[in-house]
């Protein structure tokens, strides 16, 4: 497919072409800042008076005391998974479009792991509390963490989910920052230096940078498939009825994955305007990212209707009822939001009439944004409402706290993401230029 | 940044398939010794030849390192803690019989010290950071390749290789 793809531009094009246009946004860019920071406050105010007055200002209570901030937290966590999945899998496949795309879905991977590890923390009410839970400190009767906890596995895989994808984007960086430094004088040249760590591009750096850039694939792609397995296992290993699934593993990682294609291509329409970048991101990589996007969406449609099959087929009475009531029961909008955005909607990318038009494609994309926020939303709840003894049956619904929560962790989600493309490039110069048609000579003539 | 490097010359490059021409003839000859190649990014020509004058690259042994470390301690500090203060939950034996669980940490900590371990090997093998770098030509960031040969001058020998491989320029280092 990369040899179709039609380059108006050359290798000498790459830094003045991308560099010029972080200088010099659109003035949408501004007005998206100013709308994603206005969110972002109200995150914090949400956070602050939810501190302020305890949880009992959320919809939780007795069975449900799981709700929107676990939902956010997964889905935040999901989101991420695309970025790992475009950088690292793509990578070691060798798929040449990523390298178009994969500095957006690596930001996207670091704000998004960021965002999803402020909601456990929101979640516990008193944060100050946290680090005795998550971390392996003793408390003050010097009882360690439940290792045999997923909670605590959970810690440890976010953790090192959100260091690595931090090394794996900052290391991809390096060289593009030394080029940054490279066109300027004084101070600034100072600071880009020393964030770029000195590189000057030897070969020998090179030789042993692709080596690491390498290792780092290859350690990355096993983590993003361990890290949503272990998110699952925060539900699967519970007795739950509707959670209790060995399916979970494999699906929410293909869960993930379709969530962050689908954000990775909202993100990247806008920036590739606001940025004037259409000549470095061709048509021909967002396509590649929509059929990606697609697959992934017949997955998780596979997934669906199997763990569907498997409850009824199990034969366990109390699973089968928990899936019934999902499908007709008072949690029925959810579930069908979920099945027709994320299973429904996005077959349309079979068309490439459809993939080729932006405002559908761009659409659809949000949508399926919703649809897997739905799905969170499905597994946490409906499968809490409910469980084995009818006496202690109950009903939850978001208060306005956990929206506002929702709605402004995606403004700090944008305003990091935002203010990140502003300052370095948003797409990755020295692998861009891999792409590209090589800077060869026609003919040789020596002399 | 300081000229600390050894006076030369400084041949600079349009193309990749000239660059890597040169690279290749000038290899093993003694009048281009510690010569050194300067590239805005990592060409897959070039990388190759990278493979034959430094052989693979060493990096993998501190990913190595990282990873085994990683995964014992991922084993040995759960196990420590849990003998330390054992917490029975649900009728299930810490210590050393709940090592099934312990795979997760061990898998977790092995990417992780991997990683870290990688970057760290890159810093290392790559020389870098390392105050006495010098940016020979600031085009090499962007579009042009720069091949430095230190103990040469302009009307040398070297020069007028370099010249023929195809250096659209050729100039000496410190510039007087």
């Amino acid at each position: 497919m990369e040899e179709k793809v039609g380059w108006d531009k050359s290798v000498s094009d790459v830094n003045d072409g991308i560099l010029i246009a972080v200088d010099k946004p659109h003035p949408t860019y501004y007005l998206a800042l100013t709308i994603a920071f206005i969110c972002m406050v109200i995150f914090f105010t949400s956070w602050g008076i939810l501190v302020t007055y305890g949880m009992g200002l959320t919809g939780l209570n007795s069975p449900v005391y799981w709700g929107v901030c676990i939902t956010n937290f997964v889905f935040w966590v999901g989101i991420g998974h695309a970025g790992t999945l475009i950088s690292a899998i793509l990578f070691l496949f060798r798929a040449k479009w990523r390298n178009s795309i994969n500095r957006s879905a690596e930001a996207m991977t670091v704000f998004a792991v960021i965002t999803a590890g402020l909601f456990p923390l929101i979640h516990v009410g008193r944060i100050w509390y946290a680090p005795y839970w998550m971390a392996p400190l003793p408390t003050t009767s010097n009882l360690w963490v439940n290792f045999r906890s997923p909670l605590v596995w959970d810690i440890f895989a976010i953790s090192t989910y959100l260091t690595v994808s931090l090394l794996f984007w900052y290391m991809g960086l390096v060289p593009d920052i030394a080029s940054m430094r490279d066109r300027v004088r004084g101070f600034k040249r100072l600071i880009f230096n020393v964030l770029s760590f000195g590189w000057v591009g030897t070969l020998r750096q090179w030789h042993h940078y692709e080596a690491g850039y390498g290792f780092l694939a290859a350690l990355a792609t096993p983590l993003v498939l361990s890290v949503h397995s272990i998110v699952s296992w925060d539900f699967a290993m519970a007795l739950q009825p509707g959670w209790h699934t060995t399916i979970f593993p494999p699906y929410f990682v293909a869960g993930a994955i379709l969530s962050g294609c689908a954000m990775v291509y909202v993100i990247v329409l806008p920036l590739r305007r606001m940025l004037q970048l259409e000549g470095f991101i061709r048509h021909e990589h967002l396509d590649a990212l929509l059929r990606l996007t697609l697959l992934t969406s017949t997955i998780v449609a596979y997934a669906y209707s199997i763990e569907f099959f498997v409850a009824w087929y199990s034969g366990n009475e109390y699973e089968w009822a928990i899936f019934r009531k999902r499908a007709a029961g008072p949690y029925c909008f959810y579930f069908w939001t979920m099945v027709f955005c994320n299973c429904i909607f996005p077959l349309a990318f079979w068309s490439k009439k459809v993939r080729n038009n932006e405002t559908w494609a761009f659409i659809i994309c949000l949508l399926v944004n919703v649809g897997m926020w739905f799905e969170r939303y499905n597994i946490v709840l409906s499968s809490l409402v409910e469980d084995f003894l009818p006496g202690s049956w109950g009903h939850y619904e978001p208060e306005l706290i956990e929206i506002t929560l929702t709605l402004g962790s995606f403004g700090w989600f944008f305003t990091w993401l935002l203010i990140f493309c502003r300052f370095f490039p948003i797409v990755s110069m020295s692998e861009l230029k891999l792409i590209m048609p090589k800077p060869v000579r026609n003919h040789h003539h020596h002399g | 940044m300081a000229r600390v490097k050894a006076p030369g010359i400084v041949a600079i490059f349009d193309y990749l398939d000239d660059v890597t021409k040169a690279l290749e003839e000038i290899a093993e000859k003694a009048e281009f010794k510690d010569h050194e190649l300067y590239t805005p990014t990592s060409f897959h020509d070039l990388i190759e030849i990278a493979e034959k004058k430094y052989g693979p690259s060493q990096v993998r042994w501190f990913t190595l390192t990282g990873g085994l470390t990683g995964a014992f301690t991922g084993f040995l500090m759960p196990l420590w803690m849990d003998y330390d203060w054992p917490i029975v939950v649900g009728g299930k034996t810490a210590g050393i019989y709940s090592l099934p669980a312990y795979f997760i940490f061990a898998f977790e900590l092995m990417i992780l010290f991997g990683s870290l371990c990688t970057i760290t090997g890159m810093f290392v093998m790559g020389r870098f950071p390392n105050p006495e770098d010098t940016i020979f030509d600031e085009r090499t960031s962007d579009d042009k390749f720069a091949i430095y040969v230190p103990g040469a001058q302009t009307g040398g020998s070297q020069s007028k290789a370099l010249k023929d491989f195809g250096a659209v320029e050729v100039f000496a280092y410190p510039v007087k």
